[in-house]
């Protein structure tokens, strides 16, 4: 059996390289900036090229806390509805909620359009607080019907069922939307489904970051619970825990986090799923006082890795970010559980 | 006069299926469990059994009347209140990969620890006394899905011995072992009941254990029929025929077997 030391020797390794890649997507980019030049920007010394510092603190510095906050964001609500639900498969998207991003963005971008209707100027472009708002609502309305559904049903795996068919009732109202939508307008929602780290200024990643760190800091109060339901719910109830509680934090909880990374970046697909089963792999323990720190570090990690990736084209292309986790991902994730340790919950 | 631990107080058992009247399993229901008895649930299969054992723990709604533990009325337990009376060893079964057998047992501390749910010295020789109790030392370091049904039936006794509560219920404990294994399982319910002085209620419908061990039996039929008592008197009052002996087998009371029927 791993010992603690494994544990320890684990940490150790993706916290460094969590910060490798973090100082790596300020230096790598599509115009050749100097390490010195990044430094510089990071430490506001006035000395540097003005363009440099631009491009690191108001380009690559939010684009990198942005994917930071994401990673973090989607490997802990991942965990949670893994946990919650009892399901190696539960990710983000199983509770319906990026369905319910898309359909608030698609009421901007697309219904619009198609309607001709004339929102107000400040409405209507792409990438600005009013895709993020309608996002969060959309996201937030979903959520507030899982959570409803929840109180009154007692079955989580009912709960679940639910929560993948509002995501497709959902889908199938953003589809009709696309039927009646001009090709512009389509293609600026397309490309909002596909998911960036880029459409962040200073303000918005910070504020993401630290709204992040605070549902994340949240969850961290209920390690004991979700151990606990590791052995089931009856055993669960037995050692003390409110089931119907624990069920209705956990998917608010996780609810929430999806809910602001999705608003801010678009639908990040892969990440939520995989994590949580790369730290139990790479951790060999179900054990969530080290599984919750573990995907913190881990989905950070992750998204860097990415955004990375979808940078390396180099110039003016940059890969969609969706692209690259699905596509990194699946194969990492396969690796990873064959060679390491079986999936194997009820 | 000691407050028995379980008091069941005119209890009637079932549930509510939708739309339609409520199904009642068993009415009327009056027992006591004091501490020190091991008490088992007779009954063949669907009479009820399981459903009682979940109404007294609350999982489930009572049709009518009360349970008391030590003189409190499960109604106004919460459910933290109740992690330190009853600890419960069930049939579901538990399919995490890499919960090793130290760690299910450490759950038992849960009811009385930190929100990160680590030990403290205390719980750790707790957990270690349960572990030697049940004689499963050797593979406190292994993953609790790799071991055969006995021992991880002893694992979560042994769960439930670290969780130190006065009561201890088990749902159909024997079911998964083998006849060595079932006397072993026994045995240390018995101690579990006489030396340690802890109330243990089981179900179970396989006769002769429950017969050669229990202090008092439940019996339930399947039309909701009840009696309690001793094994000793059910078998001469006729009860354990009346309950259990059918067209195919009946039970011997001489030999305190279940044999062919000459009919």
């Amino acid at each position: 059996m791993e010992s603690k030391k494994n544990t320890g020797f684990w940490f150790l390794v993706f916290a460094v390289l969590l910060a490798v890649l973090f100082l790596t997507n300020l230096w790598y980019g599509s115009v050749l900036i100097s390490w010195q030049e990044v430094w510089a920007a990071l430490t506001n010394s006035s000395e540097t090229a003005k363009t440099a510092q631009v491009i690191v603190q108001e380009y690559r510095l939010p684009q990198a806390v942005t994917a930071l906050a994401v990673g973090m964001a989607l490997g802990v609500a991942g965990l949670l509805l893994q946990t919650l639900f009892r399901n190696p498969l539960a990710g983000p998207s199983v509770l319906g909620i990026s369905s319910g991003a898309s359909l608030g963005v698609a009421l901007v971008v697309l219904l619009g359009g198609a309607f001709n209707l004339q929102w107000p100027e400040s409405l209507k472009i792409m990438g600005e607080l009013s895709v993020v708002l309608m996002a969060f609502a959309g996201s937030l309305l979903v959520l507030g019907v899982i959570l409803f559904v929840s109180g009154r049903i007692a079955n989580i795996v009912t709960v679940l069922i639910i929560g993948i068919m509002i995501g497709y009732a959902v889908s199938a109202v953003v589809g009709v939307l696309q039927y009646f939508s001009r090709s512009t307008e389509l293609h600026a929602y397309v490309i909002w489904g596909l998911g960036s780290f880029s459409n962040t200024n200073t303000d918005q990643s910070t504020f993401l970051l630290i709204a992040t760190l605070l549902g994340i800091l949240f969850s961290l109060l209920f390690m004991r619970q979700l151990n606990a339901l590791l052995l089931g719910d009856n055993y669960a109830r037995s050692l003390g825990v409110n089931t119907k509680q624990i069920q209705f934090i956990l998917i608010l909880v996780a609810g929430f986090l999806i809910a602001l990374a999705t608003a801010f970046t678009g639908p990040i697909a892969f990440v939520g799923l995989a994590v949580p089963h790369l730290a139990r792999s790479f951790y060999r323990t179900s054990n969530h006082r080290i599984l919750l720190p573990a995907v913190i570090l881990m989905g950070g990690v992750l998204t860097l890795l990415c955004n990375l990736i979808a940078k390396l084209p180099g110039y003016d292309i940059s890969l969609p970010i969706n692209a690259v986790t699905s596509i990194i991902g699946a194969p990492i994730v396969v690796w990873v559980i064959v060679k390491r340790g079986r999936i194997k919950m009820k | 006069m000691i407050t028995p631990l379980l008091q069941i107080k005119n209890l009637s058992t079932g549930y509510f299926p939708k739309k339609r009247e409520s199904k009642v399993l068993h009415q009327a229901l009056n027992m006591d469990l004091a501490a020190g008895e091991l008490v088992c649930i007779l009954g063949p299969n669907g009479a009820g059994k399981s459903t009682l054992l979940r109404t007294l723990l609350g999982f489930q709604k009572s049709l009518k009347g009360e349970t008391y533990y030590s003189g409190r009325s499960l109604k106004e337990l919460s459910v933290q209140e109740m992690a330190k009376i009853v600890s419960v060893v069930l049939t579901d079964r538990i399919d995490d990969s890499f919960l090793t057998v130290y760690e299910v047992v450490a759950t038992g501390r849960y009811p009385y620890g930190s929100f990160t749910g680590s030990l403290k010295d205390s719980d750790k020789e707790i957990v270690q006394n349960a572990i030697q109790q049940l004689g499963i030392e050797n593979f406190s370091s292994q993953l609790f899905s790799t071991l055969s049904d006995g021992e991880k039936q002893k694992t979560m006794i042994a769960r439930a011995i670290a969780q130190e509560t006065p009561l201890i219920f088990l749902d159909e404990p024997a079911a998964f072992i083998d006849s060595p294994s079932k006397v072993s399982l026994m045995e240390i319910l018995i101690n579990l009941a006489h030396e340690h002085k802890k109330g243990i209620l089981l179900t179970t419908h396989d006769m002769e254990p429950a017969l050669r061990f229990a202090d008092k039996l439940w019996l339930l039929g399947i039309n909701g029929e009840f009696e309690e008592g001793e094994p000793q008197k059910l078998i001469e009052d006729g009860s354990i025929n009346r309950f259990f002996d059918n067209e195919e087998v009946v039970f011997n009371k001489d030999k305190v077997r279940f044999e062919k029927s000459n009919i």
